[in-house]
């Protein structure tokens, strides 16, 4: 079956369809170059890619204006892009660097930039479900026309934190928008063993009474355009939104996970005719962007990993006398 | 959460003298100062509005401050305490009631899984107080009457205060709301309408960190915090010693040098808490006099804490469950006499 290409939606400008797909595959080439470096045995740790998912990641945080804010998980890369980290700032993470935005602290996917907006992940599910929604009490308590926004998986939705926080945000209706990352599996669970109705934007605006509504997750340009348009009702005061992208993981939940359970076929099938990158890449040619143009563009997004790479190898690592510095922001004992 | 219907025991009949507040008081006069002086600083909890808290700590504050600033919550603690994270992240000052410290358990993973470790591995400070109505002598049974600090003592990024005078529930007060780190603030149930001295100046603030001493004295040392301060201090005005009190204030982390100090003067110890005798501060305690104390130790480090069990609720129960004045004047005995 040939790829699917993304609809049309005119909606979205030459500009930000541009800068989707420098999102998307920069996601796409950092991830397959740094899963490359762990089989070589170059990263610790693991790794956690959004395969399948970046045109989530990178519709949803293009659609975030410059003050609005947001709390990844670890199939966002793309967002830490469209949010300003750089390819150097993620791999000094994964490489657990003195200068990484976790000072070798923590690893992978678990950064953020909270000075520009960016929480750094919580592997809780559903912890920054209730954190966002008090980041944007604070924007509603001060008239700010700000947004807070955060991704949950299929997996968040058995946790009570979930509900806690989607009932706060809608019984204070604050300028919260929640994007679902429906990938069909969380780890090996798949969805239906989560949970009995998989409708999860039915569940959000039936439950919470959170208008929510449903998205192709592997189509960049219709996440973009739905939820530009989810943050923006809720800047302008109607309260909590929501949107669910369905999409697959295409690899497994880590870098070691083979992903057995998968049925045989269904991610070929999937990689096929939606893979996102493809799509978008479909779409810019039907637009009349020239294969050329196209190949520069994925030329580009290598070399600026390629840059990213080389000077976060040459990043000091961190020096374990400094293990017990700034546990406290004031320490009580100097 | 369900509320129990708990009164917290009133002081003997008659009016407080002028100038004087209750510690109850000293807490609600740190949030009112605080809020006038900084409107970062907003309540959020259950029933803490219309209703004034459980225990009317916050009687009166809705109606200075608005609905803004005083919030009445759903039931959800994790919720709202990771709400606050949130509220904090963007600069605000925010201060959670939890209707009882132990409900805590409810925001067990906000506290210690986001709270604690932000700052550490993102220099993103969190500046939340939780304050925590604690303890037991309240009839409270096991849900309402428990001493849950020990949980959250030794977690990394925490700061924990127990404040066991009325100057202390100001001043520790408007400490945490200033501190940039998560304060967990536990103030006890049975002080609330028991203790009262001067009234604290708005200006008066209890350094996090720092113990106190509350009673110096040659012959022993009792170190504790919260409502083993005033229980410490009726033993001591009976036992046939000079003992000197450590009244921790904070209890994580903990004041190493102010122990060591005394226990070197004085070479006897005792550790009293309410909280349950493997949990609680004691543990922190008495494994530093072990490691840097022993050489000054006339007698082995005495512990006077309540059984392993929850708080029980028959009277006949938790009187005996609870450390008295009499039953740590027995404990000190036993100390002199090693």
């Amino acid at each position: 079956m040939p790829i699917e290409p993304c609809a049309e939606a005119p909606s979205v400008g030459s500009a930000e369809r541009l800068e989707l797909f420098r999102l998307v595959l920069l996601q796409r080439l950092f991830e397959d170059r740094v899963m490359a470096l762990y089989r070589q045995g170059r990263v610790p740790g693991s790794v956690y890619t959004g395969r399948g998912q970046e045109a989530v990641a990178a519709g949803a945080g293009l659609a975030l204006g410059p003050d609005d804010v947001v709390a990844p998980l670890n199939r966002e890369l793309a967002c830490h892009f469209a949010r300003g980290a750089t390819t150097a700032d993620v791999f000094r993470n994964f490489f657990g660097k003195a200068t990484s935005p976790t000072f070798g602290r923590d690893g992978n996917m678990h950064f953020g930039a909270p000075e520009r907006g960016v929480f750094p992940l919580v592997s809780m599910l559903g912890d920054l479900v209730p954190l966002v929604t008090g980041a944007a009490l604070a924007f509603k308590r001060r008239g700010q026309r700000r947004v807070a926004l955060t991704f949950l998986g299929e997996g968040a939705f058995s946790v009570g934190d979930t509900h806690e926080g989607l009932n706060l945000a809608a019984v204070w209706q604050v300028p919260v928008v929640f994007v679902i990352q429906a990938n069909r599996y969380s780890y090996s669970t798949p969805v239906a063993r989560q949970m009995v109705n998989t409708n999860i934007a039915q569940r959000i605006y039936g439950g919470w009474s959170i208008p929510a509504e449903r998205v192709d997750g592997t189509d960049a340009l219709a996440v973009f355009d739905t939820v530009r348009a989810a943050v923006e009702r809720a800047r302008n005061g109607n309260g909590p939104q929501a949107v669910e992208a369905l999409s697959v993981r295409m690899d497994g939940h880590a870098a070691h996970d083979d992903s057995r359970y998968v049925p045989a076929g269904m991610r070929e099938e999937f990689a096929e005719r939606f893979d996102p990158v493809d799509r978008l890449a479909a779409r810019l040619s039907l637009d009349g962007l020239d294969t050329e143009t196209i190949d520069e563009l994925r030329a580009a997004a290598a070399a600026e990993i390629a840059t990213g790479l080389a000077e976060a190898e040459q990043a000091p690592v961190p020096d374990p006398e400094t293990i017990e510095h700034g546990v406290y922001a004031a320490p009580p004992f100097g | 959460m369900s509320t129990g219907h708990l009164e917290a025991p009133s002081a003997p009949a008659g009016a407080t003298p002028a100038g004087e507040i209750t510690y109850l008081e000293a807490i609600r006069a740190a949030l009112q100062d605080a809020m006038r002086e900084d409107d970062r600083v907003f309540l959020l909890g259950e029933d803490i509005g219309v209703f004034g808290g459980a225990f009317g700590v916050t009687a009166g504050l809705l109606d200075e401050f608005g609905e803004a600033r005083v919030m009445d919550t759903p039931i959800s603690e994790e919720g709202f305490v990771g709400a606050a994270i949130g509220a904090a992240w963007m600069g605000e000052r925010p201060v959670v009631e939890l209707q009882f410290a132990d409900f805590i358990t409810c925001a067990f993973d906000p506290i210690v899984t986001v709270a604690a470790k932000t700052h550490w591995r993102s220099g993103q400070a969190i500046p939340i107080t939780i304050r925590c109505p604690t303890g037991g002598g309240v009839r409270g049974g096991p849900f309402h009457a428990g001493s849950p600090e020990g949980w959250f003592v030794g977690t990394a990024g925490l700061k924990i205060v127990c404040p066991g005078t009325v100057s202390d529930a100001y001043g520790l007060l408007r400490a945490a709301i200033e501190d940039p780190d998560p304060v967990l603030y536990f103030e006890h149930k049975r002080l609330y309408r028991t203790l009262r001295a001067a009234q604290p100046s708005p200006e008066h603030r209890t350094p996090i960190g720092p113990a106190a001493i509350a009673r110096a004295g040659t012959d022993a040392t009792v170190v504790t915090y919260g409502s083993g301060v005033t229980t410490a201090l009726a033993a001591a005005e009976r036992v046939d010693a000079d003992v000197e009190i450590v009244d921790l204030r904070t209890i994580w982390p903990l004041d190493e040098e102010t122990i060591l100090a005394s226990v070197e003067k004085t070479s006897r110890v005792l550790v009293l808490q309410e909280a349950s005798r493997s949990t609680g501060a004691a543990g922190a305690i008495l494994s530093l006099l072990a490691r840097r104390s022993f050489e000054h130790l006339d007698a082995p480090p005495a512990l006077h804490a309540p059984p392993d069990t929850p708080v029980p609720f028959a009277p006949e129960l938790e009187d005996a469950y609870m450390p008295s004045a009499a039953s740590t004047l027995a404990a000190l005995d036993r100390l002199l006499a090693y």
